[in-house]
């Protein structure tokens, strides 16, 4: 088959879930021989074309710019439309597929005048991500996304949560829409590290134990909750540093707030780190915390439990699909720092508890969320929207 | 998107219209007068949340026939997407 996948963000451009999402899925289409181009777009240093693990990347030159963002995301799918269109007199493509309303107008457009189904796959909602619809621009992506959907031969979503939250919210018919989990390669995570030595480097005590965080810092992650809950888990273990990887507009709102209840000496924020620091951060780590109040599937938990570190995972969207309580991690109450320290303080005065937890996620992981189910099941998709 | 703008503090605004005017190489740096032009913002108001960003690692100069240029760097790309994604 030939695939076309629309995405604004693909390594080296990192911003959320995203991007790895593509890469896992687009590396597995190519691993199984078919013929994957990603169209996306220009970062600083990243070639405009290349070709790695048999993905064809295609990267868009944005050549005009605009200070608002939605004008400045209308003119980057033209530039993508061009890209697809000068592809597409060279090469053949079967299908386009689209992840979330930013690249919407160039897939919808695609499908057009290439004659060809397009299938999208929503990873969040905007009325999800911003607890609701208050400004113009709110409006606008929230139909922008129903306009998605509705042109769209199918419909992916990543959890059964999602699928709930898009059926109603675009009163979608049930039948036009896949559930496919993401995955993660858990491959990268099978490497020795030296953990003293790995917390040296970012300045934390040998003997400190590290309640991670990994995400941007958006309301939406729910970072404020595990800093609220930072005093009662320094309480019971004043080895603790809880260490937040990631950046993000409210970072300094976090800063004031760690600060302000006097714990901003145990809170390390690191910013971006790269791939290989995070994999060796992650393996140093004695708990991963993931606090989210609203979360279509909850990547990171998964890298978690693929790293053999014990996830305490707020009870919300894929997140309580992917998270089994008291079997392959904590769940703890949405916006609630009391439940978050209770399972965190559980995780680190019961190693029996946190041995077992990691246990039952590892098989977990190696059981369900692989980049190989999760293409065989995308395939089976475009299969049906090209009618086979 | 929420209320997002009217909560960012004045240089991520700043980082924010830099990103998405295109500032995001050296080839493609800006001169002070253009950014506050575009940013509807004073120009030496300007210049103090530039230096701010690039005191974050947000954002750099580049000096072209001594006259300075700024553009965003990778970690100021992902600071403003993170709004977004």
């Amino acid at each position: 088959m030939d695939i076309c996948i629309l995405t604004w963000e693909y390594p080296p451009r990192i911003v959320g879930g995203i991007s790895r999402h593509c890469e896992g899925l687009a590396r597995s289409l190519a691993k199984m021989g078919h013929n994957t181009h990603i169209v996306t777009l220009e970062f600083p240093g990243a070639p405009l074309y290349e070709e790695n693990e048999g993905v064809k990347i295609h990267r868009t030159l944005i050549e005009l710019g605009h200070p608002n963002f939605i004008v400045w995301t209308f003119l980057f799918n033209h530039f993508m439309e061009k890209k697809i269109a000068e592809l597409s007199r060279r090469e053949k493509i079967d299908i386009i597929h689209a992840h979330d309303w930013l690249v919407a107008p160039a897939g919808i457009s695609s499908k057009h005048y290439l004659k060809i189904p397009l299938v999208a796959t929503v990873h969040s909602t905007e009325v999800g991500r911003s607890y609701g619809l208050h400004n113009p621009d709110s409006y606008l992506i929230d139909g922008i996304e129903w306009w998605l959907t509705y042109e769209s031969e199918r419909v992916i979503v990543t959890s059964s949560a999602m699928r709930k939250e898009v059926e109603e919210h675009f009163h979608l018919p049930s039948e036009k829409i896949d559930v496919i989990p993401n995955a993660i390669d858990a491959s990268k995570y099978e490497v020795n590290v030296d953990r003293s030595a790995v917390k040296r480097r970012f300045g934390i005590h040998s003997h400190e134990k590290i309640i991670l965080f990994i995400g941007r810092l958006v309301p939406q992650k729910g970072v404020e909750y595990l800093i609220r809950a930072a005093p009662k888990i320094i309480e019971q273990h004043p080895e603790s540093r809880i260490v937040i990887v990631g950046d993000g507009w409210i970072k300094d709102q976090l800063w004031s707030l760690a600060a302000s209840i006097g714990c901003q000496h145990k809170i390390t924020f690191l910013g971006f780190v790269s791939d290989q620091d995070l994999i060796e951060l992650t393996l140093s780590s004695d708990v991963l915390v993931v606090p989210s109040i609203y979360e279509p599937f909850g990547i990171v938990a998964l890298e978690g439990m693929a790293a053999g570190i014990p996830v305490v995972a707020s009870d919300v969207g894929g997140l309580a699909e992917i998270v089994e309580h008291d079997k392959t991690g904590f769940l703890a109450y949405r916006e609630n720092p009391d439940s978050i320290a209770w399972g965190v303080n559980k995780i680190l005065s019961d190693p029996g508890y946190a041995s077992w937890l990691v246990q039952n996620a590892k098989r977990k992981i190696r059981e369900v969320y692989s980049w190989e189910a999760v293409a065989r099941k995308t395939i089976e998709v475009y299969k049906k929207a090209l009618g086979e | 998107m929420g209320n997002r703008h009217a909560q960012f503090p004045d240089e991520i605004y700043l980082l924010h219209i830099l990103h998405n005017i295109g500032a995001i190489d050296p080839g493609r740096a800006l001169a002070l007068e253009e950014i506050a032009r575009w940013a509807s913002m004073e120009p030496r108001r300007a210049e103090e949340n530039l230096n701010k960003l690039i005191g974050e690692g947000y954002a750099e100069i580049k000096v072209v026939s001594g006259a300075k240029r700024y553009y965003v760097t990778a970690n100021g790309i992902r600071k403003v997407l993170s709004i977004y994604s």
